[in-house]
């Protein structure tokens, strides 16, 4: 805001016939653009301070523990090299066949939710982008499940999926009672993942029709109309049009809910901490029981592993979904 | 706390304003940077840690996770205040699982508190390992030890067999030595203790306690027939330990004997769960599945309970401390018909006793200024007088032996229960030993296991005694390296 004037006095003060040696005004510019480096330097430093902090010893600190057994409070690590490891995937029959079904529910959840999200926040957005009153309420509306506190809309969602709770009774009395669970959707264990799948693409839909929304207002109007001139119709020019020029944000949505997928534990946490049984139980979870709910035990190694097992594959996942778009787009 | 670096910060500012104003940009510039620095960095930095435990030398702070011991406690405290002139300021976080978290976290930012009721013969020795409770063995004479119960007068010590327990690497207790003491006993109990809503056993015509394991699955039978919706048995069993622990063991040593159900977490397959005798108690065990509450296998500890208090269920397992916690949600003690987990007719031990064992505790902790004041309270508290207030206030079995006045304290319901604490060692199962497991033997692995048995439905008794034998297998191994 500052810089302008002072840059326009420096000019007038370099110019010929202003009777100031040409040496000054260039040692002012160098000194000048040495603070205004400075200011820049110190600007970024809190930033960068708290990266190396927050970020970078955190993560050497967490690769380090990863061989070690330790409870986070004993005044010594005890080294264990790749025992962790081998103790989560295969070695140890406490915690490996747990990782395994832990894996196996994650793998299911990676595959459900960004398919699903993509399913449902696609055509929502198509219908959206072709309201043309009240476009912004509803889109507000839809964008309402993303900006609610998760915790509290959790805690509901727990209240709506029991036995007596809003879904049965809504299924008992449109005459499908049949379909209800007696034991609640979070207590069979057949029904359990899927809901709690259902509830994670039900939080992830807003931002995915935001994210198509805006993409199908990018659209140009010409491409479409070139469609429909050539005799395509809604459905047609919306599958062999509109589908194509989006996939870079299909990719982006499914990379997000991936990672979601992969990391994300929260909402097990809340609704179901694994339950019932093991039946729900997901890797991120794992980590954080491993590394919080076990009353002190020396699992602190343990959490740190199957967090670096769990950023591997992450790595992993957007290599192939950089190598994808490469080809794609 | 916060109050004053929001001053600071808001001095420094004016200052920076005031130098823009001044007409040296350049410097205004720098300054404002610094400044900018400054507030960044000062929530790490200035703001980031805290004082430590209570201020004044005449103030104590204590935590404790029990609601319903709020009230008895701060009772104790005014009349603690009264007799010494020490403040103690009580605070509650619940449920568990939050309040280890807070524990935990505080003692990583050294905000701990001078006192905290801590989960007795676990909990207490974990803390004490991690340095975050003190040794008080050499405090706790006989003259105060001697005011409890004589069965839990040695509770916080690390024993023999603690310590044997603590030896293991990945032992929770790991570092422990023998005979440190981390806490005193404050209240006492057991679990294992059916309770039954009077006015839904009445209307299926249960008017008394059932002899039997058989005679309990008839009434369990009777109320599910006369209410399918409300009359049956609710358990707290998204805590994964509870159907392990509360109901399968005690049943198992009533169906098999001390010695047999010992020899269940052995190594010894003609004897261990997946032997016909872990069989048999397993079968026994998922007799319950028809009565279960619809839904009990997701909710917590306190949701069962809750729905028991609400007529959504008839029966409910808890323990000792449960009636505290159904008083609080509006059932009162006479509404209640409790007894023990009965044992079947045709079992080793067809009556059995429940053993009974400090449920919880009191620490000093380790970041405590003021350990003589602390120590002063936690025997303030052990005092007959004082304990028997308490346990009339929070409706619990105090550790204080409370003598004579133990019946007319705890009202009849409470002491109804701790009749069933009667019993010789042959015949009383008690939930403390755990002499006969591995060590670092896991409970909540076990259990995750025996729910697919019941409530889950999902595998055969065979099926589940062969998982939880192969998982008592391995800690056995890793017990033996």
């Amino acid at each position: 805001m500052t810089t302008t004037p002072r840059t326009a006095t420096t000019a007038v003060a370099g110019r010929p016939g202003t009777g100031r040696p040409a040496a000054q005004p260039a040692t002012r510019t160098a000194r000048r653009r040495g603070h205004e480096a400075l200011s820049g330097y110190l600007f970024v430093a809190p930033a960068v301070v708290l990266f190396a902090v927050m970020g970078l010893y955190t993560v050497g600190y967490g690769l380090v523990l990863s061989f070690a057994q330790w409870n986070g409070f004993a005044p010594n690590w005890d080294w264990v090299g790749l025992q962790n490891y081998k103790d989560l995937l295969w070695a140890n029959p406490e915690y490996a066949p747990e990782v395994r079904d832990a894996a196996l529910h994650t793998l299911w959840v990676m595959i459900a939710v960004p398919l699903l999200t993509v399913a449902v926040s696609f055509p929502l957005a198509v219908l959206l982008n072709s309201a043309r009153r009240m476009q912004p309420l509803l889109r507000s509306i839809y964008f309402v499940p993303y900006v609610t506190s998760g915790i509290a809309v959790f805690f509901a969602w727990q209240y709506i999926l029991q036995p007596d709770g809003a879904i049965n009774v809504l299924l008992k009395s449109v005459g499908l009672g049949s379909l209800s669970q007696p034991q609640g959707w979070l207590g069979n264990p057949h029904t359990a993942l899927p809901t709690m799948i259902a509830v994670t693409v039900w939080g992830a839909v807003p931002v995915g029709m935001l994210m198509y929304l805006t993409g199908l207002q990018s659209v140009d109007r010409s491409v479409l109309e070139a469609a429909q001139l050539d005799g395509a119709g809604w459905w047609r020019t919306n599958a062999s049009v509109v589908w194509p020029l989006v996939r870079p944000i299909t990719s982006i949505v499914v990379l997000l809910n991936l990672r979601d997928s992969l990391q994300g534990f929260q909402t097990f946490l809340v609704m179901t901490n694994g339950g019932p049984g093991n039946h729900t139980n997901v890797l991120g979870l794992e980590a954080y029981r491993l590394a919080f709910l076990k009353q002190l035990a020396p699992t602190l190694g343990l959490a740190s592993a199957l967090g670096w097992l769990l950023f591997a594959a992450a790595l992993v996942l957007a290599l192939i979904n950089l190598r994808v778009l490469r080809s794609r787009t | 706390m916060h109050i004053p670096f929001t001053e600071r910060c808001a001095e420094s500012s004016d200052v920076s304003r005031g130098t823009t104003g001044s007409g040296r940009p350049r410097r205004a510039r720098l300054a404002a940077v610094g400044v900018v620095t400054v507030l960044a960095l000062a929530p790490v930095a200035a703001c980031g840690g805290s004082s430590g435990s209570s201020g004044g030398g005449k103030t104590l702070d204590m935590w404790t996770f029990k609601q319903s011991h709020l009230a008895g406690l701060k009772a104790a405290a005014a009349a603690f205040k009264k007799q010494t002139g020490i403040t103690v300021n009580i605070e509650v976080y619940g449920p568990d699982d939050a309040y280890t978290t807070k524990v935990q976290a505080a003692a990583k930012t050294h905000d701990l508190p001078d006192v905290l009721e801590v989960h007795s013969d676990g909990e207490d020795l974990v803390l004490g390992s991690a340095g975050i409770s003190k040794d008080i063995s050499s405090d706790v004479g006989s003259d105060w030890s001697g005011l409890y119960q004589s069965s839990v007068q040695q509770s916080g010590t690390v024993t023999a067999e603690k310590y044997k327990e603590s030896l293991p690497t990945d032992s929770t207790s790991h570092g422990v030595k023998q005979g440190q003491r981390f806490s005193v006993p404050f209240t006492s109990g057991t679990f294992g203790i059916v309770m039954g809503n009077k006015k839904a056993l009445a209307a299926a015509g249960i008017t008394k306690a059932p002899a039997t394991y058989e005679e309990w699955l008839q009434d369990l039978k009777a109320t599910k027939a006369k209410d399918p919706v409300n009359g049956g048995l609710s358990l707290g069993l998204k805590v994964k330990s509870t159907g392990l622990t509360w109901a399968f063991q005690p049943l198992a040593f009533a169906e098999l004997g001390k010695d047999d159900y010992h020899a269940l977490f052995s190594q010894d397959p003609a004897k261990d769960l997946a032997s016909p005798n872990g069989v048999k108690a397993l079968n026994l065990y998922s007799e319950l599945q028809p009565y279960w509450m619809p839904g009990t296998q997701s909710l917590d500890i306190d949701g069962a309970d809750q729905a028991f208090a609400q007529g959504k269920s008839a029966w409910d397992i808890g323990g000792t401390f449960t009636l505290a916690f159904l008083q609080q949600n509006g059932m009162q003690p006479d509404d209640v018909l409790a007894f023990g987990i009965p044992g079947p007719a045709g079992g080793a031990v067809p009556k059995p006793a429940l053993g009974p064992l400090a449920l919880t505790g009191l620490a000093v902790t380790s970041t405590s200024t003021h350990q003589a004041d602390a120590e002063k309270w936690m025997k303030f508290l052990a005092q007959p007088s004082v304990a028997s207030q308490f346990a009339k206030a929070a409706t619990e079995v105090s550790s204080t032996e409370l003598g004579a006045d133990a019946a007319t304290v705890m009202g009849p319901t409470l002491y109804a229960m701790t009749k069933t604490f009667a019993g010789t060692p042959e015949n009383t199962y008690d939930p403390s030993d755990n002499s006969f497991r591995p060590a670092g033997y896991d409970q909540d692995s076990m259990s995750d296991i025996i729910a697919d048995l019941t409530p889950l439905h999902q595998k055969s008794a065979a099926q589940t005694g062969k998982d939880m034998e192969k998982l008592n297998n391995s800690f056995w191994k890793n017990a033996q390296k």
